[in-house]
């Protein structure tokens, strides 16, 4: 116990000193860029909805716009500090990723206990060649390690550097 | 080795497989259909002669049909062992072949429900850990078939083991009526009195579904207020409930302990458990040593009494954590020694216990009495909008003591403490559990930070494990990294397998 916290701690690979890596900045367009295309299909909807029924819809359907428009302002607004948040780190055997706004949070995934690796193009993400990759390991596997907007090259790279030291 | 037990070519289970097949057919169908069964059998004196003789046929007809797709079901069914695979064909229409190789493998385990126990067949389960739905289970094999299904398959799984030791060892843990008795006065009477209303609660949900599609709902809630109208008031009555609701949670826990838990018997053999247990179903579970991710030591203060405490092990589950219920394996009432002795077999657990004990930040206290209170105000305020008046107000004053007296116990049992090898985790409120976990079965490990923790420095650690999540609330940030980079340290440094 004692030999734990004061001679090995010194030398243990420590979490806090690692250099992080940002996700690639294209993947800020991405986010914003889907949060407005589901906000136009909203407000679309609902100026279908306001422009068909004017004598049903009650008066305060003013206030309706105003709501969407603060939670729209919110939604950037944490995708924009969030952002910036969003990193990862590869060592020789783990991966990390930190994220967060109001909740922030650091994994680590050792690979000697990685399950497989999967990599993921979304639609909007393919237009500027971004990739994500994910991590499983065993157990309850909803929410391993994934990472969201890296260039396809780097995460293919990624994918494989992993693949390959599962298999060691 | 005997025809019997030659596994080479495709065999098929045991004729009376059809049977336990049929029945399991009809309980299911029993099951989704009973309400029906319910509604017509009210309505029998009012249907005519004729209407009767057609709905008889039509039954007949479905019961005749469940046994043709039952005996269609064992026809298909057939399996064999192929160079250290385990081979199983089924499908009527569908048909699936599945290739398990063994060391893929996690346990065979024997079961018998009240059926397989009248016909005196086993229901062998194959459990996989890794790839998601191939559970596979052979419905009936005589005891000796499945012996012997069960030895080619592990002998071979294992190699490393030379020979299985087949001596008679006397039991480690015998738990006999009496003591049964001893451990299900002692549970969390509470929790099962929930498992109880939660089960009537999903009977009412059925029948009132069933009433609503005859729409005849209000017939059935006006029932029932006029029932709920009765009790309302007097505090008496309210006693009287009270004791009846302590009764019925006795009961079912007794009923709940004896069902699952009849006649518990553990061996010990080659660094590994043999647990038998069940009434209606019988069960019997091999445990091996190395697939325990980690271990929950319970204990209440009327247990720690009588020197009783329970052991849960914790498996390596596949896809989903939801369905752990069937893989949590829980030893009741163990006495101190043995508990001891389990451990001693897992791993060196001396130096932990030992070791200094840390108390999550007080913090965590404050949060959960922020969390309650603004509950508890909600619940009022919820209560005062619907009641519409403040006679039932006098009620606060019993549970907000309860709800302080909780907090303040759960604070005080929260700790952790750990050594070179194993993390040790306490939790609990009434009950005291005690996780051991070796530091070198964790898969991943997360740290949370919300802002209001960032404010006092103190993090949550989230451990996964195949088994699923334990969590350390609320731990000073820096102590928190201290545990992160050992974990992470000593998950890539071992070189003993998980599982």
């Amino acid at each position: 116990m004692e030999s734990f916290k004061n001679i090995e701690i010194l030398d243990l690979p420590d979490i806090t000193s690692l250099t992080f890596k940002k996700i690639h900045r294209d993947y800020l367009k991405v986010l914003l860029g889907s949060v407005c295309l589901i906000t136009l299909v909203v407000i679309v909807a609902l100026f279908v909805v306001n422009y068909n029924f004017q004598e049903v819809l009650p008066d305060f359907i003013s206030y309706v716009y105003l709501g969407l428009f603060l939670v729209f302002i919110l939604i950037i607004l944490f995708i924009w500090i969030g952002f910036s948040r969003r990193k990862f780190s590869i060592r020789e055997k783990d991966i990390s990723y930190k994220s967060g706004v109001l909740i922030k949070k650091t994994t680590t995934v050792p690979f000697s206990r990685v399950q497989h690796v999967e990599l993921d193009e979304a639609p909007i993400s393919r237009l500027f060649k971004l990739a994500s990759i994910s991590v499983f390991t065993a157990g309850d596997s909803s929410d391993d390690l994934v990472i969201k907007g890296i260039k396809k090259t780097e995460a293919l790279k990624i994918k494989e550097f992993i693949s390959e030291k599962i298999n060691e | 080795m005997n025809n019997n037990s030659d596994f080479t070519e495709f065999s098929k289970q045991s004729p009376k497989g059809i049977l336990v097949i049929y029945i399991s057919l009809l309980y299911k169908t029993l099951k989704v259909s009973w309400i029906l069964l319910f509604l017509f059998l009210r309505k029998f004196s009012e249907l005519s002669n004729q209407k009767l003789f057609y709905i008889f046929m039509a039954i007949g007809v479905f019961l005749l049909f469940l046994l043709v797709r039952a005996y269609l079901d064992y026809k298909n069914f057939q399996f064999k062992i192929e160079n250290n695979h385990f081979v199983l064909k089924q499908g009527i229409l569908k048909k699936t072949n599945t290739s398990i190789p063994f060391d893929r493998i996690q346990n065979i385990n024997f079961k018998q429900n009240i059926i397989q126990q009248l016909i005196n067949v086993y229901e062998v389960s194959v459990e996989t850990a890794g790839s998601k739905d191939t559970e596979i289970a052979i419905k009936a094999l005589p005891f000796d078939k499945a012996q012997a299904l069960k030895e080619q398959m592990s002998v071979k799984a294992m190699t490393a083991e030379s020979s299985i030791i087949e001596e008679e060892k006397n039991p480690f843990l015998i738990i006999n009526f009496k003591e049964l008795l001893k451990v299900s006065l002692t549970e969390n009477h509470l929790q099962s009195l929930l498992i109880f209303i939660a089960l009537l609660f999903g009977i009412y949900q059925q029948l009132s579904d069933a009433f609503d599609g005859l729409g005849r709902k209000e017939d059935f809630d006006s029932y029932l207020d006029i029932e709920s109208n009765a009790m309302y008031g007097s505090i008496i009555v309210f006693l009287i409930l009270f004791v009846l609701l302590f009764i019925v949670a006795l009961v079912s826990s007794f009923v709940r302990i004896l069902l699952f838990h009849f006649n518990l018997t553990v061996f010990i053999k080659n660094e590994s458990f043999e647990i038998n247990q069940g009434l209606l179903t019988k069960k019997s579970i091999i445990l091996k040593k190395e697939k325990v991710q980690s271990i929950t030591v319970s204990t209440n203060p009327i247990k720690k009494k009588l020197g009783i405490s329970f052991v849960t092990f914790k498996q390596a589950v596949s896809g989903k954590v939801n369905e752990k219920k069937n893989k949590l394996i829980r030893l009741v009432g163990c006495q101190y020694h043995q508990v001891l002795q389990i451990k001693e077999l897992l791993f060196d657990f001396q130096s932990v216990e030992n070791s200094e004990k840390y108390n999550s930040n007080t913090y965590f206290k404050s949060r959960m009495y922020f969390r309650s209170f603004l509950g508890l105000l909600i619940f009022n305020s919820i209560l005062m909008v619907v009641l519409q008046n403040a006679n039932w107000l006098w009620f606060n004053l019993i549970l907000f003591p309860l709800v302080i007296l909780l907090i303040r116990l759960k604070f005080k049992k929260t700790f952790y403490s750990f050594d070179d090898e194993v993390l040790l985790i306490g939790k609990g409120r009434i009950e005291t559990h005690i996780i051991y976990l070796p530091f070198f079965k964790v898969q991943n490990i997360k740290m949370k930070q919300t802002l209001f923790q960032q404010r006092k420095d103190v993090v949550d650690i989230i451990l996964q494990t195949a088994s699923g999540k334990i969590k350390i609330p609320c731990i000073e940030k820096e102590r928190a990294t201290q545990i992160y980079n050992y974990t992470v340290y000593k998950v890539e440094k071992s070189t003993e397998l998980w599982m």
